[in-house]
This record gives structure tokens, C-alpha cells and sequence, in this order.
């Protein structure tokens, strides 16, 4: 039998990254997956990135991960989504060659030293004293570890649904994993069932794109890694434009009857923002359309992604609906939209290491945590992976906090509040969303990677030089002064300059930037990276301040720890129902108990109350 | 991470420490890192510590807010064990509240209910064996603080501020929306026209402010009910309080017919009278409705004065004239209690006043009935007054208290203050640096604020409101 440090069980975005780090931190790690051709897949849309979702994907590529680099290797359409909305809402996403995706992912897991891949189905875990010490694989093959990840994604339980047609599967053409699912059952997590759905995709060569709205990418084209660059990226195509009209929406409600979610085939939860086509059309009867995003699935492949019509009805109903759309009209569908029913287990059973608090060693990640989405899952993966590693080495766990990373928000969203749909993130989840940008990712987290063994020296050496890069054009601004009278600065003002200015005092007025008082004060202006960083930093700065203060003022009691052993039940003055609360939880901190939904502050109170009292009991000698 | 100022930190804290209505002297309590510079600011400099000295308590623009004592204590060796500044002012209601305002402007944190025996505590000033009592304290301070901000909360206030957190929100929604999902197409932005909602919002809150700030809709303070039989002497008992008063007397708007309300200070409680139409008085129909509303006022009150006309009942019993021992008038006001209370929950404290004793002749009665509670009465001389006044705040708890009174009308006006600074804030992101990330920053600072009275909005919550106001997602 093998030993290794660290298994991944599930080679999707999740599995990857989690393989992946442990492997970068040294640990010997064992990847397992049904099948070694689907690594790095993606199962939905061919796309990466997003609103609050490339923030994401920078903060994995920030701590070493693969998914911003296989994202600009792969990508043949870039847009900047909110650009004109200021850099903390704005957002980078990809369409993507899937077969470059994936391929780029497998290269990078099969160069990677300490990682092995394994092709099997793995059917149990061996839990020894509430620890998982192992898995076992469908042909009865064991392997042990210090710890397990579960990054099984929509595979447990899975069941496909096309109309009222089901089977069971983990994805259309694979298999479901019903025994890993059945055993999992029996271990002490609060299961639940989840439901999401894909478009019917469509044979390109049938479409009339002269009737389709051209969708460009933007020029200058945006780079999702920190470490990658534009003019590496492949052939660039477009996407397009079309909609429903009334007559699909006619069709639809005629094939109701017929749908699983509508005959009350499926009771997995489905996302709220991501409905089906169906739902759309029942959901918001009054809207006459709506849009689709039809997005190429490759360079040298036909098949299209029309995003935007999610649906389960039964396929006859799918051609037509399709066929009624504009352009769509002799549209042949390659592969029918379907919609899927997998098992999650509530994520409120996890510490924010994605460690199950009931089994030792035992992390999930990904979709099985009750969250949707590659980046979501990534981020997650790459959590997992750091942490398994780190107590495979008996290290001290890491989590980021709200304050530091959308993960952290992600990871404190999941444990504390629990999901009832697939979570999704969006960047009004995140208070601190002036601080957390994508922009800044490196800057929030690429030290601590460097620190983990997440971030190799080539990138390390970018990082610090960037950094340097940025202090030397802040000091320059800061330390620049312009005097009255000169005419190249005063033609970027309303009025022209009355006494002397810093540059730094300049760039704060709202409609100046640091590129044309750069070049009007003579300074060189070709550093875009560095010079983004130090507007940003100079116009935000009040805000981040504020933030930061908020942050620093609740940092020292947030952070002390609540024993796992509390008995809430003894704690004085609290309600019944805030008892049930913190015990339906057990928040690892003060601060995750005060972000408990119906956690008062009084209550909060209580608890640093009985904290300290508990404290002092047990070392009497300490108090005074 | 919550921004709810509630949440415990080690930010300066402060309230009014004032045992209620006692003398003329006001005092202010600080605690917390920065109460030297809050200090400073507010009377220049500080003395040594631990010697108290008179000087002047200034406004931002030095105008004098009040003269009195200063005592600075340097942590540890404070109550707290932080440093600690303690303003003894001349007291009053509204010079209290203005410095109590001032010291927030300059940073300060209105003290949670228990804080400063919380931080003692936290800062080993307070031993274990205290330790529940300091979570008692928290808890039953907690409850006070509760019962006062629903009252504040009642009628107009109440409905204004929901209205007023509904708009936000509802802009809010538009915001958010265009922030998280601009690729719909609707924009989300484009047919609501942010700045005019935005200054329709600073107006509302601007005019609930004034009128807060004048106690028209915003009620604190004790609650009083008067109830009795016809004749008692209720609407008496009703105008000779009011002339009582030191400060403030505002009619309520919305006054019904039969219970009438008046805001007073008595020595220096906030309180408010309501008058009730008797009880068992009639059975005419709209009589019943007055006793109705009469049991209603009951329930929401701190208190019940129970007036009773001594003078009928000593004619009637000439036993509670000759020898009115504590026994006897205990059973007589037993007996009348169960007539006149029957089927009514009577939780809340009772003071039977046996009113209008200046109509009994030849008897000098001694002002203690000796019965626990009860107490001779007389609006035409005021006898038993002061009487009265020391029962209710015995019954009511409201004497020395380490953390002080809690004010949620205060707490109230200050988040609706906060509120409409960071909404006007707003404004000025929007049209000066056409920043909407900055403005949606603004605006959930806006409703944090307001959340603070009526509860934080989550953001999943405003999620939810997006996704069931628009079809969004691919």
C-alpha cells in the first residue's frame, strides 16, 4: 500500500488547485479522479472570471494557483466588466478554448513534483478514532494519508434530468459516485440536495451569425494573471448577442407540463441569479425577452454556448424553443441542455479551513460545500489544499479573513451562515470592497504564499520588483511639486494652479489622473501597472482608511477563539435561541459568532464575558 | 465583517452616568483610548489626573455647552481600567444631551448597555466573583435598552423610519444591481434617476430629524398610566403634573379621544402620562372602546398610577380615617383592586394614590400610609409628591447605576444623524466624481446607521430583493 501526505479525491477546479498546492508546499500528494482525460474540464460555461469571480481568480493566481494562467493561455475573447465603474467593482472574465483550458491544467499537474494522478473511482474513506486516515478506490486498492480532500462536485448522487427523463450521472457522459455518496451518508454531515442545469449546446455551422449582435473583446485586451501577458495570449474570437421572444416563451410555457422542476420531479434547490430558461419566463412573465450570450466553445471547434437559456425541458421542446430563437432558426444542438440533482453537505459542518469538524483530516471543497461556479470552487481547492498540506507537515492551519480576501468572505460566508441555494459570489458580500480589489490581489496575498511555500521564486522576484516599483512612482508623486503658472499641468485642472501642489495633492482631485499629470510634469508615464496601483491607492485613499480602521478596531476581539467544547447551553443571560445558534454553528471565533444571523451584541458581550471568565478559571494564578 | 458599532471594541465609549433625577448635577462618562484627545478638544486641557477642576464644556465652534467639574482618571487605575473622563455638569435633560452629542461628534461611541462593567471586567478591574453579575447587568440592561427602543419606536417614528429604510434600500437594490451585474440590459441605473432619489432621501431624513428633534414623534422616557374611577381625580392628577414640569410639555400628535398624553420632566425623568377613561365605567359602546384602549395603555406602560378618592372611601369607612393602620388600608385597597382590576393583567408595578386627602376633615393623616406603595395625594397641595416620585423609582430601578440611564431616543438621533451624513456624502460622490463604487460605499454606510434602529439589513438579504426584483444571471 502507498502512503501519501495528501489525497485529492475529484480532478475538476477544485481538486486541481487543492493537488496542486499541497504539491507546490512539498507535500507528497496523490490526485484521484474517475477519469484522467476530464482533468481541468469545464462542465458549464466556457468561461473564467467575472463580476466578483475574477477577484476570486486573482487571489488563486496571487498564492500561486493555476486557474489565471490557464485562463490567459486559453483565452480567445477578454473583457473588463464595470470599467467605468471605478477599480474596486470592476472585473476581468474570459471565454476560453476548453480543450487549451484543459490541457494547459493537465500539463501543469503532470509537471508538478510531488503529484501523482491516479484513474479510478474511489468508493470509501478509512476513518480511523474520527480521523480519516485514507480511501479506498472502486477495485478495492487503498492508499493512506495524513488528510483527504472531497472535490467530487456535482458526482455524489448525481442524477440527470431532461425532461421527465432521469439517469444517473455526475455530468452528461460520466458517472455519478453513489458509493462514495451512500458511504458519506453515513458519516455524521446534514446532507443536501442542490440542483443547477446547462444550455442545450449548439452546431455553429447551423447558425446565421448576420443576424447575431458581433460582441467584441476589449482593446487593450485585459490579462488575468499577475504573471502572464497579453501578447501570450491565443486567436481571439467574438461572442454574440441574440434573444428569446414570445414565441419561445409561448413554447416554454407549453413544455412546462413536462419539466422536471415544474412537475415536482426535482427538489434540489437551484440558484436564484442562474435560473433556468424556465424559470426566467415564469419568474418574470412580463419581460417579452431575453438575452443570450452566444460564446464559442473553442478555436477549432463549431459548437457554441449559448449562455443565458439553462433548461431541462424535454429536448423536443428544446429544438423547438431554439429553432424560434433569431438565428437560431436552423439551428442543429450538438448536446441537449439538461439539468442536474447532486448531494452537498451544509458547509455550517466545516472550521474555515474546509476541514469537517466531525472527521480529522477530512477537507471538501468545491460544489459538494453548497457553492456554484469554477472560481468558487477553485478558491476553495486551493484552501483545502494549503491546509491539508499544512497539517500533513504539522503546521498551523491559515484562512484569510473578510478583510483580507474574497475567499475569506467565501470561506466565513459558507461556515457561518450555511447555504440554502448554490452560493455564488458578487462583490456586495464583501464589506471591504474598496480594499478588496482585483487589482491589488498580489498585494493582499502573494507574501503569504510566498511564506506558505505556495509562490515559486520567479514569481516571488516580479512580485517584489512590482512592489518596488510602486513605492519608488508613490515617493516620486509625493514628493514632486508644481508651481504656478505651468501651462501643461494647469490644462488638466478646471482652474489653473494658484499656488504650489505635490503631484500626490493633484491626482486626489476627482477627474485628474496620474497618467497625463505624469507625462505634463515630464516624468515617464510607461509603467500602467505601477502607475494604476498609486492612483488607486491616492484616490481611495479616505475610504481604505476608514475601512481599515473599521477592521483594526474589532480585530483584537474578533479574534479570540471560542474552544470547540463550548457548552453554549451554560453560558448566563443568553436566549435559548442564540444558544441553539452558536451550537448549530460552533464558531471558531468571536468575531464568526457576531456575524451569526440573530447573534445579538448584547450577546456578544455575554460571550467575551464568559470567555474570559472560563480563561481566568482555568489559570487562576493569570488574573489580577 | 459586521460594521455594526454595537459589536464590542475597544473604541471610546460614552454615556450619561447620572443616577436618574438625583439633584441638579449631570455627569457624563468617557472610557477608552482616545479620551484624552476627545477630552482635550472638549475643555482644553486636562487636569491632573484624579483632581478635579472646573471648566468649561465647549462646542466645535466655542460656544459654551455647560460649566462644571472635570475628572480624569489615567488607565489602568481607573473604573474601567482604560482612561476615563468624567464631566459633571449642571445637569438637565437637554444640556446633557447636547455634550452627550458633542463627545460623539468627536469620536465617541454611545456606551452599550453594561459596557463599562464589561470593559472593568475584561480589563481584571472586577473580579471573577462579579463576573455574572456583569453578564446579569449586561443582560438586564440589555432587556431595559430593548423595552425603551420599542416605545421610542412606536406610531409615527416607527412607520417614518421604515419608510425611510425601505427608499434606501430600494435605491440601494438599484446599485448594488448595477454593480454586480452589468451586463443586463436593463440598466439598472438609467430610468431611476439616482440623484433625484438621493435627494428626496437627504430631505426625509432632514425633516425626521427636526421632528425628532423636537420630541414630536420620537417618545422615551417613563411611561405612566393613569387609571381610576370616575371622579378619582385622574384629569386632576393629569394637569397638576404637567405643572409640575421643568422642562418639556408636548402634546402628541394623534391623540385619541380618551387617551390623552403628556410629556414631562419630573425630577429629571422623562415621562409620559397617559390619562385613561376609567375602567367599568359604562357599558356604552364607546365607552367600552375607551376601556379598551384604557387596558391597552396598561400593557405598554412602566407603571400604573391607580388614583383612588381617598375622601369617599374615609367617609365611606370612617376605620381608614380614625385608625388607618398600614393592615387596614392594605385590605381595603385589596378589595378594591379585585372590583376595579379584575380580569386585567396587572404586571407592572401599581401605586395606589389615595388622592384628594385635602378633602378629609379633621384628621391629620401622616404622609406614610405605612401600606407599602400607596400614598396620600393631594393635587391642591402637592402632598405626596415627593412621596410618589420615590416609590416609582424605587419600583423602577432607576437609581444608581454604574452604566448609566440608556437613552434609545438618543441612540436613535444619532444614527439618523449618521445616516444622513453619509447619504449627503453620497450625493457628492455621485455628481463631483461621478464614483458609484464610492456613492454604493456611501449608501451602505447610510443604512448601517439606520440599521441601528431598525436592524441591520444583511447583504444576502439585498441579494435576495435583487434577484426577486429582476431576472438576472445567464
Amino acid at each position: 500500500m502507498t502512503r501519501f501526505d495528501v489525497i485529492v479525491v475529484g480532478g475538476g477546479h477544485a481538486g486541481t488547485e487543492a493537488a496542486l498546492a499541497a504539491a507546490r508546499m512539498k507535500s507528497k500528494t496523490l490526485l484521484i479522479t474517475q477519469n484522467i482525460e476530464t482533468l481541468g474540464q469545464m462542465s458549464c460555461n466556457p468561461a473564467i472570471g467575472g463580476i466578483g469571480k475574477s477577484h476570486l481568480v486573482k487571489e488563486i493566481d496571487a498564492l500561486g494557483g493555476v486557474m489565471a494562467e490557464a485562463a490567459d493561455a486559453a483565452g480567445i475573447h477578454f473583457r473588463v466588466l464595470n470599467g467605468r465603474k471605478g477599480p474596486a467593482v470592476r472585473a476581468t472574465r474570459a471565454q476560453t478554448d476548453r480543450q487549451l483550458y484543459k490541457a494547459f491544467v493537465r500539463q501543469k499537474l503532470e509537471h508538478q513534483e510531488n503529484l501523482s494522478l491516479f484513474q479510478q473511482s474511489v468508493a470509501d474513506l478509512i476513518i480511523e478514532n474520527n480521523r480519516v486516515v485514507g480511501v479506498i478506490t472502486q477495485m478495492q486498492q487503498q492508499f493512506r494519508a495524513d488528510a483527504v480532500i472531497l472535490t467530487v462536485g456535482t458526482f455524489l448522487g448525481g442524477i440527470i434530468h431532461v425532461g421527465l427523463n432521469q439517469q444517473s450521472g455526475g455530468r452528461a457522459g460520466d458517472a455519478a459516485s453513489n458509493k462514495l455518496s451512500e458511504r458519506l451518508r453515513e458519516l455524521p454531515f446534514q446532507v443536501g440536495r442542490l440542483k443547477t442545469g446547462t444550455p442545450p449546446r449548439i452546431d455553429g455551422r447551423s447558425v446565421d451569425f448576420g443576424s447575431l449582435t458581433e460582441q467584441p473583446g476589449d482593446t487593450p485586451r485585459p490579462v488575468m494573471s499577475f504573471w502572464s501577458k497579453a501578447s501570450a495570449h491565443p486567436e481571439q474570437r467574438p461572442c454574440y448577442i441574440t434573444h428569446t421572444n414570445e414565441a419561445t416563451h409561448d413554447l416554454i410555457r407549453a413544455g412546462l407540463e413536462r419539466s422536471p422542476l415544474y412537475s415536482g420531479v426535482i427538489d434540489g434547490v437551484g440558484p436564484r441569479y442562474c435560473p433556468s430558461i424556465e424559470d426566467k419566463v415564469v419568474r418574470f412573465a412580463d419581460k417579452t425577452a431575453h438575452q443570450i450570450f452566444v460564446e464559442p466553445e473553442g478555436l477549432n471547434t463549431t459548437e457554441l454556448y449559448p449562455n443565458g437559456i439553462s433548461t431541462s425541458l424535454p429536448f423536443d421542446v428544446q429544438v423547438n424553443l431554439i429553432q424560434s430563437i433569431k438565428g437560431f432558426e436552423n439551428a442543429h444542438i450538438s448536446r441537449p441542455g439538461y439539468a442536474i440533482e447532486y448531494d452537498f453537505f451544509e458547509p455550517k459542518g466545516l472550521k474555515s479551513t474546509l476541514e469537517t469538524k466531525p472527521i480529522q483530516g477530512l477537507y471538501f471543497a468545491g460544489q459538494i460545500n453548497g457553492t456554484t461556479g469554477y472560481e468558487e470552487a477553485a478558491a476553495q481547492g486551493l484552501l483545502a489544499g494549503i491546509n491539508a498540506a499544512l497539517q500533513s507537515q504539522s503546521r498551523a492551519p491559515w484562512s484569510p479573513g473578510r478583510e483580507q480576501a474574497y475567499l475569506g468572505v467565501l470561506v466565513d460566508d459558507l461556515i457561518t451562515l450555511g447555504t440554502l441555494e448554490p452560493y455564488r459570489m458578487f462583490t456586495s458580500r464583501a464589506e471591504y470592497r474598496l480594499i478588496l480589489r482585483q487589482d491589488n490581489a498580489d498585494r493582499r496575498l502573494t507574501e503569504t504564499g510566498r511564506k506558505l511555500g505556495l509562490v515559486d521564486d520567479g514569481k516571488w522576484i516580479k512580485y517584489l520588483k512590482k512592489q518596488d516599483r510602486i513605492e519608488k512612482l508613490a515617493i516620486e508623486m509625493a514628493d514632486t511639486v508644481v508651481f504656478p503658472g505651468n501651462s501643461a499641468i494647469d490644462a488638466l485642472l478646471e482652474e489653473p494652479l494658484g499656488r504650489e501642489y505635490h503631484l500626490s495633492d493633484l491626482l486626489k482631485r476627482p477627474g485628474v489622473d496620474i497618467q497625463s499629470l505624469l507625462s505634463a510634469s515630464g516624468k515617464s508615464d510607461d509603467d500602467a501597472i505601477a502607475a494604476e496601483q498609486v492612483e488607486i491607492d491616492i484616490k481611495y485613499r479616505g475610504y481604505i482608511a476608514r475601512q481599515q480602521q473599521d477592521i483594526d478596531r474589532t480585530r483584537a476581539q474578533y479574534s479570540l477563539n471560542i474552544p470547540v467544547d463550548m457548552d453554549y447551553a451554560c453560558i448566563h443571560g443568553l436566549s435559548n435561541e442564540v444558544k441553539q445558534k452558536l451550537q448549530d454553528v460552533k464558531p471558531e471565533n468571536l468575531g464568526q459568532a457576531s456575524r451569526i444571523s440573530g447573534v445579538t451584541p448584547a450577546a456578544v458581550s455575554l460571550l467575551l464575558v464568559h470567555l474570559k471568565r472560563r480563561r481566568d478559571l482555568q489559570r487562576p494564578a493569570a488574573t489580577g | 465583517m459586521n460594521q455594526n458599532p454595537e459589536v464590542s471594541d475597544f473604541s471610546t465609549i460614552v454615556a450619561e452616568a447620572t443616577p436618574a433625577g438625583r439633584g441638579g448635577i449631570g455627569i457624563i462618562r468617557l472610557s477608552g483610548p482616545d479620551v484624552v484627545v476627545i477630552g482635550t478638544a472638549l475643555v482644553g486641557e486636562l487636569p491632573d489626573k484624579r483632581v478635579a477642576v472646573t471648566r468649561l464644556f465647549k462646542n466645535a465652534d466655542g460656544s459654551v455647552i455647560d460649566q462644571g467639574l472635570v475628572l480624569y482618571f489615567q488607565g489602568p487605575a481607573s473604573f474601567t481600567g482604560e482612561d476615563v473622563l468624567e464631566l459633571h455638569g449642571h445637569g438637565g435633560p437637554v444640556v446633557m444631551s447636547i455634550l452627550l452629542r458633542r463627545c460623539i461628534e468627536l469620536g465617541a461611541r454611545q456606551a452599550r448597555p453594561g459596557e463599562f462593567s464589561e470593559r472593568a471586567f475584561l480589563n481584571n478591574k472586577i473580579d471573577l466573583v462579579q463576573a455574572e453579575a456583569v453578564a446579569d447587568l449586561i443582560d438586564s440592561a440589555s432587556e431595559a435598552a430593548a423595552r425603551s427602543a420599542v416605545k421610542s419606536l412606536q406610531g409615527a417614528f416607527s412607520s417614518k423610519i421604515n419608510e425611510l429604510v425601505e427608499k434606501l434600500t430600494q435605491l440601494r437594490i438599484f446599485v448594488e444591481a448595477s454593480i454586480d451585474f452589468p451586463e443586463e440590459e436593463e440598466d439598472f441605473l438609467a430610468d431611476q434617476n439616482v440623484i433625484v432619489h438621493l435627494q428626496d432621501l437627504i430631505a426625509e431624513v432632514a425633516s425626521i430629524l427636526s421632528r425628532a428633534q423636537q420630541g414630536v414623534i420620537l417618545q422615551e422616557g417613563l411611561h405612566l398610566v393613569l387609571v381610576g374611577a370616575a371622579n378619582s381625580g385622574k384629569s386632576s392628577m393629569m394637569n397638576f403634573l404637567s405643572g409640575q414640569e421643568t422642562s418639556i410639555v408636548t402634546e402628541i400628535a394623534g391623540t385619541t379621544r380618551d387617551v390623552i398624553r403628556e410629556n414631562i420632566v419630573l425630577d429629571g425623568i422623562p415621562i409620559r402620562v397617559l390619562d385613561t377613561a376609567g375602567i367599568r365605567d359604562s357599558d356604552d359602546l364607546i365607552e367600552r372602546e375607551g376601556v379598551r384602549r384604557t387596558i391597552q395603555s396598561i400593557e405598554t406602560a412602566d407603571a400604573v398610577l391607580w388614583l383612588i378618592d381617598w375622601s369617599v372611601e374615609t367617609t365611606q369607612m370612617e376605620e381608614l380615617k380614625v385608625n388607618p393602620s398600614p393592615d387596614l388600608i392594605h385590605r381595603r385597597l385589596a378589595d378594591l383592586k379585585q372590583n376595579l382590576f379584575e380580569g386585567i393583567n396587572l404586571e407592572k408595578p401599581l401605586i395606589p394614590v389615595l388622592n384628594k386627602v385635602d378633602l378629609i376633615e379633621s384628621i391629620e393623616l401622616s404622609t406614610e400610609t405605612g401600606e407599602s406603595d400607596a400614598v396620600y395625594f393631594s393635587t391642591k397641595t402637592g402632598q405626596g409628591l415627593p412621596q410618589m416620585m420615590t416609590i416609582l423609582k424605587e419600583k423602577l430601578a432607576l437609581n444608581l447605576h454604574p452604566d448609566g440611564l440608556f437613552s434609545a431616543r438618543r441612540r436613535h438621533l444619532s444614527a439618523l444623524e449618521l445616516g444622513s451624513e453619509h447619504l449627503q456624502l453620497a450625493l457628492l460622490r455621485l455628481t463631483e466624481e461621478s464614483a458609484g463604487e464610492l456613492m454604493a460605499e456611501e449608501l451602505k454606510r447610510a443604512q448601517d446607521a439606520l440599521g441601528e434602529i431598525t436592524g441591520q439589513l444583511r447583504s444576502d438579504e439585498l441579494l435576495g430583493r435583487i434577484f426577486s426584483s429582476f431576472c438576472i444571471g445567464k
